[in-house]
């Protein structure tokens, strides 16, 4: 390898170049586009969960209740501990609001994020915020998703999960569709398929019941022991409606107070949050994140 | 960070993981001055794999022209261009920095990310010669030929130090100890598309409707029944055989792979540099450009074509070339005696035997029995 002998064989620098586009992973700066959508708000160290009179089963982003939550700002760094992370911040504040409604709890985030970004085809990364408890009230875990038998749970919304819950999860017609596909094995327009096992045999994530293979809700409920080992479990009822304009997100996500063999936050009580938010357009996804560095107290008015 | 032993590059090299050898290692050797390029191989595979819905685009056995094909579009350059120049000792050991060296503290893999795009055109550049233009007259009177293009098939090369792993945050990726076959688990993997950043081949592809990433699984179901691979058992060329690596320390002269690799020294990883330890392995092409061959192979190439053109001189290689395509079995050990060259399995038990010369019958053109005249016809 004396010489990058390929290059001469390609014509020179300027095909070099053109065939260099930055691609995913490699878009330099974050963002600092100002975003005239985000709430004004103070820099909290903690967090109270207002008692509102309100059905707060399902999220609502623009709900009149919201108004009995001042907003306030926390600060993200980027995600400093395992690689791979991103080389810069994206997602610099994080602007918090939370109710309770003696049943569920719902909190309204809010970022700058310049694009919106849902994801879907290949290299393409979804927008995402995940708010994360611990399991154990009194004796907080590791920030960073749990320790090994100190678990954390974690409420996990992406933009791709919204779409799926509000227009179906996306066929490959609508994700390409210039895409020229004949058929699938057993799966034909005009004769009788094969059996839901043997079409799926051919879908691995879908055979195995891998659920990022699924239809989602908009929120994945998580729990965590430490690195690498989160692993999403079987719902409770939380749901997230995020709307994104003018260059911001607001995303509420809600959940019960009270979850068996989960995290639990009771009116009175005190508990702890922390929180994780993803630039699907910063090709951040997984440990590329912006994260709090800390468990944020949380207070739940009686 | 870990140190390890890479013996394509004579060092040590940085990884993430500790050194941990499979028992066997899965390996293919493919004759690339017997290509040619009629897609057999990508077929076998595309109608056994990946039909499936989100698979549409994928090739997990490729065969792309050198130097003008690349798929994903010019992975190779793109990959290269990202590690800069990079040196050779005299004596073939590697100067330079590999993928995990070279990435900066934020990443596990220095790496290029394909976007979609890049994965559509997996036949872009074929049959497009380098080398310049032609203006009349014979081009091609001496070797090597100054107008050049090879065909290249690719696989997954089943790493010793797999990047795709490497870079896997969830730990959803994993190399087998009983054969060194490097899977994804389709259970854990969230389809973060790390492995298909890191993959520096572009080995690992993303299903975008099951939201997971996907991998040439090394024909696993077959390999485990002591049967070759899909895109070798029905390569029409005989070009590429499959069996199980050693390393150089306990390589066996009776096994074919070990033969091809470490005996002859033949067969050679390409791209080495990288610092994976990929496990498919070449017999470069002779008529190619030698500075491109030294980029792709490493600076042994030079001797590896030398000793390839000696074969016809060596009973032994001669006849391991034979068997190459004459069994669907793994071969693990071989002999050639008296003219015929054996495949034996892992116990001994003999698999195939063909002659390493065939035998020529000469008849006459009319056929007394038959009161007919026969053609020569193939």
């Amino acid at each position: 390898m004396k010489s990058p002998h390929i290059y001469r064989l390609l014509g020179g620098a300027a095909l070099v170049s053109l065939l260099s586009t930055p691609g995913c992973g490699d878009k330099g700066t974050a963002p600092t586009a100002a975003a005239p959508g985000l709430p004004a708000a103070e820099p909290i160290s903690e967090l109270t969960v207002a008692r509102v009179d309100a059905d707060l089963s399902k999220p609502d982003p623009d709900a009149s209740y919201w108004r009995s939550s001042a907003p306030g700002a926390i600060t993200l760094i980027a995600q400093p501990m395992i690689a791979p992370r991103p080389a810069l911040v994206t997602t610099e504040k994080l602007i918090l609001q939370a109710v309770h409604d003696g049943k569920h709890v719902a909190f309204r985030l809010s970022w700058a994020d310049p694009e919106m970004s849902e994801a879907g085809g290949l290299g393409q990364y979804s927008d995402a915020v995940a708010l994360q408890f611990p399991f154990n009230n009194e004796k907080l875990p590791p920030v960073m998703m749990g320790g090994d038998g100190d678990p954390v749970h974690i409420f996990h919304w992406r933009a791709q999960y919204q779409h799926d819950a509000e227009h179906g999860k996306p066929d490959m017609a609508s994700l390409y569709p210039n895409a020229s596909i004949d058929m699938y094995a057993m799966e034909f327009h005009d004769a009788p398929g094969g059996s839901r096992d043997e079409r799926e045999m051919f879908n691995p994530g879908v055979a195995l019941g891998n659920p990022q293979s699924f239809h989602k809700t908009a929120v994945d409920e998580i729990v965590s022991e430490g690195f690498s080992t989160s692993a999403v479990q079987a719902g409770h009822g939380s749901d997230g409606r995020g709307v994104w304009k003018d260059g911001s997100w607001s995303v509420v996500v809600t959940r019960a107070m009270t979850i068996d063999g989960g995290s639990t936050l009771a009116a009175g009580g005190k508990s702890a949050v922390s929180f994780a938010v993803w630039q699907g357009g910063q090709a951040e996804v997984g440990s590329r994140k912006s994260l709090y560095m800390n468990w944020l107290p949380l207070t739940v008015a009686p | 960070m870990s140190t390890v032993k890479n013996w394509q590059l004579g060092r040590d090299i940085a990884y993430p993981y500790d050194e941990n050898r499979p028992k066997k290692q899965w390996a293919i050797v493919f004759d690339l001055n017997k290509c040619i390029a009629c897609q057999t191989c990508t077929l076998a595979c595309k109608t056994t794999w990946t039909s499936g819905k989100g698979q549409e685009y994928m090739f997990w056995n490729n065969v792309e022209t050198k130097p003008w094909g690349g798929y994903p579009l010019a992975w190779d350059l793109r990959v290269l261009e990202k590690l800069g120049r990079q040196d050779w000792s005299a004596n073939g050991e590697y100067l330079g920095k590999t993928l995990v060296e070279a990435a900066p503290p934020s990443e596990r893999v220095l790496h290029w990310a394909p976007e979609d795009q890049d994965w559509m055109y997996p036949n872009i550049g074929e049959d497009d010669c380098a080398g310049g233009t032609v203006d009349g007259g014979g081009h091609m009177a001496q070797l090597p030929h100054d107008k050049w293009f090879f065909y290249l098939p690719r696989t997954c090369a089943h790493c010793t130090y797999p990047a795709c792993l490497a870079a896997c945050p969830r730990k959803a990726i994993y190399k087998r100890e009983e054969d060194g076959i490097v899977l994804i688990d389709q259970t854990r993997c969230k389809g973060y598309g790390e492995c298909v950043r890191a993959c520096p081949y572009k080995k690992s592809m993303y299903n975008p409707w099951t939201r997971t990433s996907e991998k040439c699984i090394g024909c696993y179901p077959a390999v485990e029944q002591g049967v070759q691979p899909q895109c070798v058992v029905n390569c029409i060329g005989k070009i590429r055989v499959m069996g199980f690596i050693n390393p150089p320390w306990s390589a066996r002269a009776d096994n074919p792979i070990d033969y091809l690799v470490h005996q002859k020294q033949i067969a050679l990883p390409y791209y080495p540099q990288l610092g994976l330890e990929p496990n498919i392995y070449y017999i470069p092409p002779v008529h190619a450009d030698p500075a491109y061959l030294e980029q792709m192979f490493g600076p042994r190439v030079h001797e590896a074509i030398e000793r390839y053109r000696a074969l016809p001189q060596d009973p032994v290689a001669a006849g391991l070339l034979c068997l190459i395509g004459s069994t669907d079995r793994i071969l693990h050990r071989f002999k050639v005696e008296r003219g015929i060259a054996t495949g034996s399995d892992a116990d001994g038990t003999e698999l195939v035997s063909v002659p390493v010369t065939e035998s020529i019958f000469e008849r006459s053109a009319f056929d007394a029995n038959l009161g007919v005249v026969r053609n020569n016809t193939p």
